[in-house]
């Protein structure tokens, strides 16, 4: 507390009452106060004065002029924590978090006791993860204030993040002896569930175990009692009792998956007779039990008999669930990434077909041939919903033709069931005709305009068939009045919005929108990582302390969510693009018509563009750096024309590499921006790291190939390991046969044909175009991917396999049409 | 399974699909926006939370009487024969009955449509009169006028 200019009583009495006017919020009092005590000149530059000042300025928005006074004051006053901390309060205001901790513990050096200072402290610290600062911080905390629950709590929960486990426990238990717990104390239920948490995170599973039979007339939440004893059971592995925990919990709810492999897992079911004698059992116990029934055809089925029974299986549940309608499509989904399942619910479907264009209903118990019931025994809906699933299936296998006829035969039946004009425009979609799929979303839509969900779906089909407008005004439907969807959507955080309109710019090219776009969905995950900032205190003091960490966990790994990773990659990929393409200048002027210009006029025009990119880094630089305080209005065309995009691609990976390592995506993106970079170890690390993941991944295969065909300029050793690496990664084989072998081993799947060609043609050029042409002619493309197909004709266009002449091209294009009907592509 | 709802400007156009497929007559804007606006006198028909038929009334105060007129009553196809028309037919009957001041019941049918005769002549409906010509563009142009009379018989 001791200031180098402490006041007198008159100005120490003014002093006190700021600090009282800040905390009840009378800012214009606290300034008056304040104004009376500078306008004394012996204190006219007294620092903690003006420190207030300025902390009152910054409550009523007046940043910069807060800034000055709390300078100045600190400046005046470098020994006084009341500065320091005014500082770090100004800071944290701005998210400055870094500097603000870095203020807070200079004020402390000057008073190491001050409370607030150390509570303020420790939020920044468990905010920006400094958790071993957080932790000294609470035992300090726990030190100056061991009355308080909040500092015993905080010190274990610090413990906990830095797993000294045992710490962690004996300041818990410590607390807990000094708990009377009245009855029904939800908190102290809590605290118990927590303290079990602990035990079991720390392997002392005897101690958790004896722990939770001790305290279980305290403990209220009885399921996670269950899950938690069942956890420490099998973990102790005494099987028969947790088995008894897991049926118990199964009682309680039949449907959780879980618990379900937890029971395989007790009852030593390895086999998949065992288990299916174990989903029988259940099945026959719990008579309406979806889960048992849906978990058994997942199973594997490996010999002829099991085979037989996985085919008895699904015919019962299919017949049971045709009556669901669309929904029962969703629950097989999952079995079609095994072919002979596939050919399975195939065969079972078209025979359901059969019986109904027969006159016999396939959902009703099979009745004896000569069954004296009337003769309409087809409920009317049954047609409705073979049909329906007939359509998904053929959809799901790429036979879009079929699919079509089996959605028209279904609205001919029933016009009147929106759900068949969604599936309409679904199988559009996956044919390849974005257009027209759009447009049955819209009849769709415009059958029930009260559904919010048909609303976004038919939002979404816009966007992906580039109809950006429109999107917006069919998303204006549901949102806020009197603003633009756009912006409202984006105020909401409706992250698959943006990233959709992101992708439909990248189609079109438009850059800086796409850029835009991505740049605000990143904003919101840090938006997202600053909202913990509230719960530090409020967890702590309301006893949740299991979500508390469940949350700091979640907030770790937030960046690994699927729209985080699909901005970024997209980002990567559209900085790649304008690294190789740079866009043109606002003149618009393009190769050709520069040649009209003279030779000074040219150089004019290239030193103006020079200087407006290199404008474009310093404002991209200094955006990134007012980010943090001051979020700036993004402007596309200033984001397209950055005059290092490579960089900035960098800046995207480094959360992918982090938080999605597992996505081939990331390693393949980090391929590309370091061979532009011309770093061959980097290169190799990430195919390496495809490699680990998916073997036989196409675009690997170009990757290494394009790696072992180039020469780089490094040290002998850098070349020597590089050699080395490849040559493993090829199997031991040397290029030409890797390529080869690629070959063969894959000749039935377009995409890595595609790749292969490409990579014999232009890389290794042991191919001549002509036969690489010839290759692809012969191609069986009849059930191969769509984005290959494309993918094939655009390689062909640009020339890559030689000129192809305009019949060819004319056959080809014809046998793509047969293979994928519905595509848009090929006309 | 069956149950009945109301006509919205959210769900009309399941209203219009309906009445597309099942008459052969088509109906204009006009009949869409009066719908709207009778209340309870119009009526979508739900079978599995499916709309499989829909029934529109309106008053009609023409020849100086106060009748309840019924422009449209029908069902899909393979929908038919399962008490959809006879639980839409019966709503009308207690509206009819509520409102107590309602003189008769009536609707047009075409000449040929021998199962809407018995369906309607079995809940007391009688033909009265038969105006020829009264459709425009199909065939038989003839319809039945049948109606059914809401007034006890005075003695």
């Amino acid at each position: 507390m001791p200031s180098s200019n402490p006041l007198p009583p008159k100005e120490a009495a003014l002093f006190k009452r700021i600090l009282k006017c800040y905390e009840h919020k009378q800012y214009k009092n606290g300034l008056k106060f304040a104004k009376q005590i500078l306008s004394n000149p012996k204190y006219a530059e007294h620092g903690e004065t003006l420190a207030m000042k300025g902390l009152i300025l910054n409550c009523l928005a007046k940043k910069d002029e807060a800034y000055d006074n709390v300078k100045r004051g600190l400046r005046n006053d470098l020994k006084s924590h009341v500065c320091w901390h005014v500082y770090g309060l100004l800071q944290r205001s701005d998210r400055k978090y870094d500097e603000a901790i870095k203020c807070y513990r200079n004020a402390l050096k000057w008073d190491k006791e001050n409370l607030q200072i150390l509570r303020d402290l420790s939020l920044l610290q468990v905010q920006m993860r400094d958790l071993e600062g957080y932790k000294e911080t609470r035992h300090q905390l726990l030190l100056l204030r061991p009355a308080q629950r909040v500092s015993w709590i905080g010190f274990a929960m610090a413990l906990h993040l830095v797993n000294e486990f045992d710490m962690a426990i004996t300041v818990l238990e410590e607390y807990r002896k000094t708990q009377q717990p009245r009855s029904f104390d939800y908190e102290h239920s809590e605290f118990l569930l927590y303290e079990n948490q602990v035990m079991r995170e720390a392997g002392l599973l005897e101690k958790a175990l004896d722990h939770l039979h001790q305290n279980q007339d305290y403990i209220l939440d009885v399921l996670v009692f269950q899950e938690s004893k069942a956890d420490i059971l099998m973990r102790l592995g005494r099987w028969e009792e947790a088995k008894q925990v897991v049926e118990s919990l199964i009682e309680r709810n039949t449907e959780n998956w879980e618990y379900l492999r937890l029971l395989q897992r007790c009852s030593a079911a390895e086999s998949t007779e065992s288990r299916l004698r174990l989903f029988d059992q259940l099945c026959q116990r719990f008579q309406r039990a979806q889960a048992p029934r849906r978990m058994a055809l997942y199973l594997e089925y490996d010999t002829a008999d099991l085979r037989q029974r996985f085919r008895d299986t699904l015919n019962a549940y299919l017949r049971a669930g045709l009556s669901r309608g669309p929904p029962l499509f969703a629950s097989i989904k999952s079995l079609y990434s095994d072919a002979w399942k596939v050919a399975v619910i195939e065969e079972l479907l078209v025979s359901y077909l059969d019986e109904v264009n027969a006159g016999r209903d396939p959902t009703c118990p099979s009745a004896p041939a000569e069954s004296t019931e009337s003769d309409d025994s087809l409920l009317p809906c049954t047609a409705l919903w073979v049909n329906i699933i007939l359509a998904q299936h053929w959809s799901a296998v790429g036979r879009s033709a079929d699919a079509m006829r089996h959605v028209d035969a279904a609205i001919e039946h029933t016009p009147t069931m929106v759900e068949l004009y969604v599936l309409k425009a679904k199988i559009y979609k996956r044919g390849g005709d974005p257009a027209k799929a759009a447009q049955w979303m819209e009849e769709a839509q415009s059958m029930d305009t009260a559904d919010r969900f048909l609303n976004s779906k038919c939002t979404k089909y816009l966007l992906r068939c580039d109809r950006v407008e429109d999107a917006c005004s069919m998303a204006s439907k549901f949102t806020r009045e009197g603003v633009g969807a756009m912006e409202n959507l984006n105020e909401m955080q409706c992250l698959w919005f943006l990233s959709e309109c992101a992708r439909a710019f990248q189609r079109q090219r438009r850059f800086g929108d796409a850029l835009k776009k991505c740049i605000e969905i990143d904003r919101h995950f840090s938006e997202m990582v600053e909202d913990q900032f509230d719960f530090h205190t409020y967890c702590t003091r309301k006893m949740t302390l299991r979500s508390y960490m469940h949350m700091l966990r979640f907030e770790d790994g937030i960046r690994g969510h699927r729209f985080f990773v699909d901005a970024a990659v997209m980002a990567m990929n559209i900085y790649l693009e304008l690294h190789d393409h740079p866009v043109a200048d606002q003149d618009g002027l393009h190769d050709d018509q520069q040649d009209n210009l003279s030779a000074a006029e040219l150089k004019k025009l290239k030193s103006k563009q020079r200087k407006a990119a290199r404008r474009a880094q310093q404002q991209e630089e200094q955006r990134r750096d007012t980010e943090q305080s001051r979020p700036e209005e993004l402007d596309p065309a200033t984001l397209e024309r950055v005059e290092r995009p490579l960089d900035e691609a960098a800046r995207w990976l480094q959360p992918l590499q982090d938080r999605a390592a597992s996505s081939v995506d990331t390693h393949l993106l980090a391929f590309e921006l370091h061979w532009r970079r011309g770093k061959p170890l980097l290169m190799l690390q990430a195919a390496k790291r495809v490699h680990a993941i998916d073997p036989q991944h196409p675009r690997l295969h170009e990757h290494v190939v394009r790696l072992a065909s180039r020469t780089f300029h490094v040290a002998d050793a850098v070349a020597t390991v590089l050699k080395q690496e490849l040559h493993r990664l090829m199997g031991g084989h040397d290029v030409v046969d890797f390529d080869r072998r690629f070959l063969e081993d894959n000749r039935h799947s377009l995409p890595h044909l595609l790749e292969a060609m490409h990579v014999s043609v232009v890389h290794l050029k042991t191919t001549p175009p002509e036969t690489a042409a010839d290759a692809l002619y012969a191609a069986k493309l009849m059930g191969q991917p769509l984005h290959a197909g494309i993918q094939m004709m655009d390689a062909l266009h640009k020339g890559t396999f030689g000129v192809c002449t305009t019949q060819q091209m004319d056959t080809l294009r014809q046998q793509c049409r047969l293979a994928w009907p519905l595509a848009t592509a090929f006309e | 399974m069956i149950a009945l709802g109301q006509v919205t400007p959210h769900n009309i156009k399941q209203l219009k699909k309906l009445n597309q497929v099942v008459f052969p007559v088509a109906y204009n804007d006009k009949f869409y926006k009066d719908v709207l606006e009778v209340g309870e006198l119009a009526k979508l028909a739900y079978y599995n939370d499916i709309v499989v038929g829909a029934v529109c009334c309106r008053v009609d105060t023409s020849e100086g009487r106060r009748r309840l007129y019924i422009m449209t009553l029908g069902c899909l196809a393979p929908y038919r024969r399962l008490t959809i028309g006879t639980l839409m037919l019966e709503h009308v009957l207690s509206i009819c009955e509520r409102d107590g001041k309602l003189d008769a019941l009536y609707l047009h049918v075409q000449v040929n449509n021998e199962a809407a005769l018995a369906f309607y002549r079995k809940f007391g409906f009688e033909v009265i009169e038969t105006k020829e010509q009264y459709y425009k563009k199909i065939e038989p142009a003839d319809a039945y006028v049948l109606e059914k009379n809401l007034r006890p018989k005075e003695e």
